[in-house]
């Protein structure tokens, strides 16, 4: 079983990790923590992935409506919004230096 | 964003439940997935939930994120708080009245000593505002009136002081439409508006030319052209119904018309308690300076020190001293801040008081902490199962002080109420309280309620909610029932039960001490007999009874028709009574003829003028000699009686009848009289007083116009009140009796705060043994069950029943001994703050301490019984299981 996301460490990567999910496509709950799972190898808890859709939702980063999934039941997509997307953007620019930092500190000799 | 909120906020519980249902649909997917997979749809359903959480939990997480969590989450814990404590009720009753009873208590007592002592008198500066008296200590007269050619004296002379004024309180007729009342009117010089500071509610105050205008004739009747009156507060409200038209209107007072040209604020009780009205006077003409009746309050200047303005009054009175050695020469004078004269008296008994409510609500607050305790261990099982279930601890700890606010607030709101009817029923019992007018409960008072309630919930419920937050989770595991006791649990209501009960040992002892103080002065010979005895005082007018023969007649004929009356036993009369504060009370300088001249052998003597009847009216002894007869009228020898203390001073060691006695009678001429007979010495003042040097003269001889009749009935006899009224009614219409009094009430007002300090003291000893004896059942009742599996061990290898009730016993006896001992110990200390309301009782009082501890003891024993009994039977069998 893969290990629960603990505290901060993966906490603030869990809004860059469901707003790139649904850039690419809009996704129900479900479908986002199973691209994570398969992406991450984390497996995310309701009460872990729930609160951060919330979240989001509220800062209109995301939004949602109500829809018949592939196998004909209610589920709740998520897509991106314009304002979604400039906060990825900007999120990914931040690992970006982020890593390339820590790439920098690694191949130094 | 505002905006967003907002219908976030309001959308909340749809959002909520569509938070569910989206919740439990990922489940379902989940457990699809997992069914695809090859594994039972059971199993998969398990598992699913297992991995991924519970969505009512996840929900929970997601509602605390959106606006109105907080506001949700305190709703639902006041609904379950409510719901948990209806299903208790008694719990939830018991607790609400204690809280209830303690704050009722606390916040009345609050109200009195807050108006009556810590609120500013509502007067302009009213640090600068004093009374002034005359005293003479070699003569031993310690506080009596300002003799107005004194006043006028000090007026001119004194710089320390801006303005003075004289003040006379007298009974005046006054009528309406044939109907008439005798009602108390002060008179007073043009400055006292000013001088005690205060602002006609409507009209004005007395114009110096109305001042001068005013003329009194010798018999203080007013004879002045086109008088004018100012009406007191409260009569205003009950004649007029505050109707501020009242302007212009007259008021008949003794058979003439007085306009009223306004009406003072209730503050200017604080001078004059009983006057209704308020007529002009001023200090001209002859101005004697040896008649000490008139008060005097005075306003001292910017920026003077009570003391300062205290020694140059004094200088001056030695001046005068000097220059007027005949009327002045020992006199002294002695100023006391205006607000220490009217409410001093009051504030040892308020302060007691204080005390005794503030140690009552303790006891509450610590019979509701106790109560709260056990509940909360009792349900430290739930309080686990919740931990377990992943309830933050905060939520858990919000549960338990919710509850206890709710209480609290509730019994908070019932205490208010209790409080304002208590006050109410203060102000009814207390009359002569100091400010009584000013009293009703207000913002202060509300806001003390609330503090109080707040304060006593928090703490009530904080232990015991800190408590049941920290049950730890493996409790409830293990089936709960079984805990071995919880260590600080146990210490803390054992503190608390001992606490409770040193405290109600106080309250016993302080109630105790009290008792004994009345009974001690209920018990004291006053040197008359007040039962049975109906006093109703006359005031004769100056216009209508004009010559000694119109007043002597109209006495003769009013004790005629009072004899008459069936059940009447002795009619007399005297110008002052003993206790009663109705009639004019003045001493004169009297000396034994033979030794006229020499300055030593001068007394003063209270002036009393009675008549035949009178001495054995009131069954004062007639010690040697004789009373008065009708030898002793206006043609008779002139004669007097003296009291015991009189002649004891003046003819130590020797029988007085037949001395001549010369008595300063001031405007009406200085002469021998004959001594024949010595009247017993009497208390005037109330059981607390001392004999005083007394003289009586014949009504016959000296028609005074105010006299108080004294009727003494046969014992047992049916109430003579109405017909006493009409007895009046029918000598003369416009007279009426100034009110009908019992004897035994007047003696009894002189005590008044004793015996109302005594009451309230021993309500709160009362409900504070109740409150232990509560407290002390808990603890008990606790510890058994607490130990319940140690006993049922016990009992199971052979212990008897016997044992087990003689530990409950020790448990008790040991709570008794160290709760009595600190008792005790704080009795001895607080008693000093009582001593100054005791009598003949000192405050480490032996007989009260030992009854406090008996009575306390016993309560103990009665509140253990049900425990004990309870112990003895406990079935190990059932227990052990």
């Amino acid at each position: 079983m893969a290990e629960q996301p603990v505290g901060g460490v993966v906490a603030g990567t869990l809004d860059l990790l469901i707003l790139k999910t649904v850039a690419l496509e809009p996704m129900h709950g479900w479908g986002v923590g199973r691209r994570i799972e398969q992406v991450t190898g984390f497996r995310l808890k309701l009460g872990s992935l729930y609160p951060a859709l919330e979240r989001l939702e509220a800062a209109g980063e995301i939004e949602a409506e109500w829809r018949l999934s592939d196998n004909n039941r209610r589920a709740r997509y998520y897509r991106l919004t314009a304002i979604g997307r400039k906060r990825l953007a900007a999120e990914i620019r931040h690992w970006r230096r982020r890593i390339d930092g820590i790439l920098r500190l690694i191949e130094a000799t | 964003m505002i905006l967003r909120w907002l219908t976030r906020l309001f959308r909340r519980r749809s959002a909520l439940a569509s938070r569910r249902e989206e919740l439990e649909l990922h489940l379902i997917e989940e457990v699809d997935q997992l069914v695809r997979q090859g594994i039972p749809e059971a199993a998969a359903r398990r598992r699913a939930r297992l991995e991924l959480g519970s969505p009512a939990v996840a929900v929970e997480e997601v509602g605390d994120l959106r606006p109105g969590a907080l506001a949700e989450g305190l709703v639902r814990d006041l609904r379950q708080a409510f719901r948990s404590l209806r299903r208790s009720p008694g719990f939830t009753i018991a607790t609400l009245l204690l809280i209830a009873v303690g704050i009722g208590a606390s916040t009345s007592i609050f109200t009195l000593v807050d108006r009556v002592l810590l609120q500013p008198l509502a007067l302009a500066e009213p640090d600068r505002v004093v009374r002034l008296f005359e005293a003479s200590p070699e003569r031993r007269i310690e506080r009596t009136g300002v003799a107005r050619g004194n006043l006028a004296e000090w007026r001119n002379r004194a710089r320390q002081i801006k303005a003075m004024a004289a003040i006379y309180v007298m009974g005046r007729t006054v009528s309406d439409a044939g109907v008439a009342e005798v009602v108390p009117m002060a008179q007073v010089t043009c400055d006292f508006v000013a001088v005690l500071g205060v602002v006609p509610v409507v009209g004005r105050g007395f114009t110096s030319d109305e001042c001068r205008a005013a003329r009194y004739s010798n018999a203080a009747a007013p004879i002045g052209l086109d008088p004018v009156v100012m009406l007191g507060h409260r009569f205003w409200r009950r004649q007029f119904g505050a109707d501020p038209a009242v302007l212009g209107r007259t008021l008949t007072i003794e058979r003439r018309p007085f306009r009223i040209i306004g009406v003072l604020p209730p503050a200017a009780d604080l001078v004059t308690p009983t006057a209704e009205g308020y007529l002009a006077w001023e200090l001209d003409g002859e101005l004697p300076r040896d008649q000490r009746y008139p008060a005097a309050i005075a306003r001292m200047a910017a920026g003077v020190s009570l003391g300062a303005a205290s020694a140059e009054l004094q200088r001056i009175a030695a001046d005068l001293g000097r220059e007027f050695p005949e009327t002045n020469a020992g006199w002294t004078v002695e100023a006391i801040g205006l607000e220490e004269h009217t409410t001093g008296g009051a504030r040892p008994t308020l302060l007691v008081l204080l005390a005794g409510a503030g140690l009552l609500l303790l006891i509450a607050c610590a019979n509701v902490a106790l109560m709260f305790s056990a509940r909360g261990l009792a349900r430290s099982h739930e309080a686990s199962l919740h931990l377990a279930l992943g309830a933050p601890r905060s939520r858990v700890l919000r549960r338990g002080l919710m509850e206890a606010l709710m209480v609290g607030a509730a019994g908070g709101v019932v205490g208010t109420a209790l409080a304002f009817a208590a006050v109410a029923l203060v102000r009814r019992a207390w009359p002569d309280l100091p400010r009584a007018s000013e009293l009703a409960p207000d913002g202060t008072v509300i806001g003390f309620a609330v503090v109080v309630t707040l304060g006593s919930g928090i703490l009530a419920g904080l232990a015991p909610a800190v408590q049941q937050a920290r049950s730890r989770a493996i409790d409830a595991m293990s089936g709960g029932k079984r805990s071995i006791g919880d260590r600080p649990a146990a210490r803390r209501h054992d503190a608390l039960a001992i606490a409770e009960v040193a405290v109600t040992v106080m309250l016993l002892v302080g109630a105790g001490l009290l008792v004994r103080t009345v009974a001690g002065l209920r018990s004291t010979d006053p040197g008359f007999d007040p039962r049975d005895v109906l006093v109703a005082p006359v005031f004769l007018d100056g216009q209508a009874y004009r010559s000694g023969d119109a007043s002597r007649t109209y006495y003769a004929s009013l004790f005629a028709r009072l004899r008459a009356i069936p059940g009447v036993a002795v009619v007399g009369g005297a110008t002052t009574l003993p206790t009663s504060p109705l009639g004019p009370d003045f001493a004169r300088p009297v000396w034994p003829l033979d030794r006229s001249g020499e300055r030593e052998a001068v007394r003063h003597a209270s002036v009393r003028i009675v008549t035949p009847g009178y001495l054995d009216a009131l069954r004062i002894r007639v010690a040697d000699g004789r009373a008065f007869d009708e030898r002793d009228g206006p043609n008779g020898r002139r004669v007097v009686l003296v009291s015991e203390e009189l002649a004891r001073a003046i003819w130590p060691g020797r029988s007085p009848i037949g001395e001549q006695l010369v008595v300063d009678y001031s405007t009406a001429g200085t002469y021998p009289y004959e001594v024949v007979g010595v009247a017993g010495n009497v208390r005037f003042g109330g059981p607390r007083s001392e004999p005083l040097a007394e003289v009586y003269f014949s009504h016959a001889q000296r028609p005074y116009l105010i006299l108080n009749v004294a009727i003494r009935t046969a014992p047992g006899g049916p109430l003579i009140d109405a017909a006493v009224r009409r007895a009046f009614q029918e000598i003369d219409p416009l007279k009426p009796a100034q009110g009908i009094h019992r004897l035994t009430d007047l003696v009894g007002a002189t005590f008044l705060s004793e015996r109302r300090a005594m009451q309230v003291l021993l309500g709160f000893a009362a409900a504070a043994v109740l409150l232990s004896m509560l407290g002390v059942y808990g603890t008990i009742a606790f510890r058994v069950r607490e130990k319940a599996a140690e006993i049922a061990v016990r009992l199971a290898i052979g212990a008897t029943p016997g044992r087990v009730v003689r530990w409950v016993a020790g448990e008790c006896v040991r709570v008794f001994v160290v709760g009595g001992t600190i008792g005790v110990l704080g009795a001895l200390v607080g008693g000093r703050y009582l001593s100054s309301l005791l009598y003949q009782v000192a405050p480490s009082d032996g007989a009260a301490i030992a009854t406090a501890l008996v009575v306390l003891g016993a309560t103990m024993a009665g509140a253990a019984i049900l425990p004990a009994y309870r112990a003895a039977r406990v079935d190990p069998a059932a227990t052990l299981r």
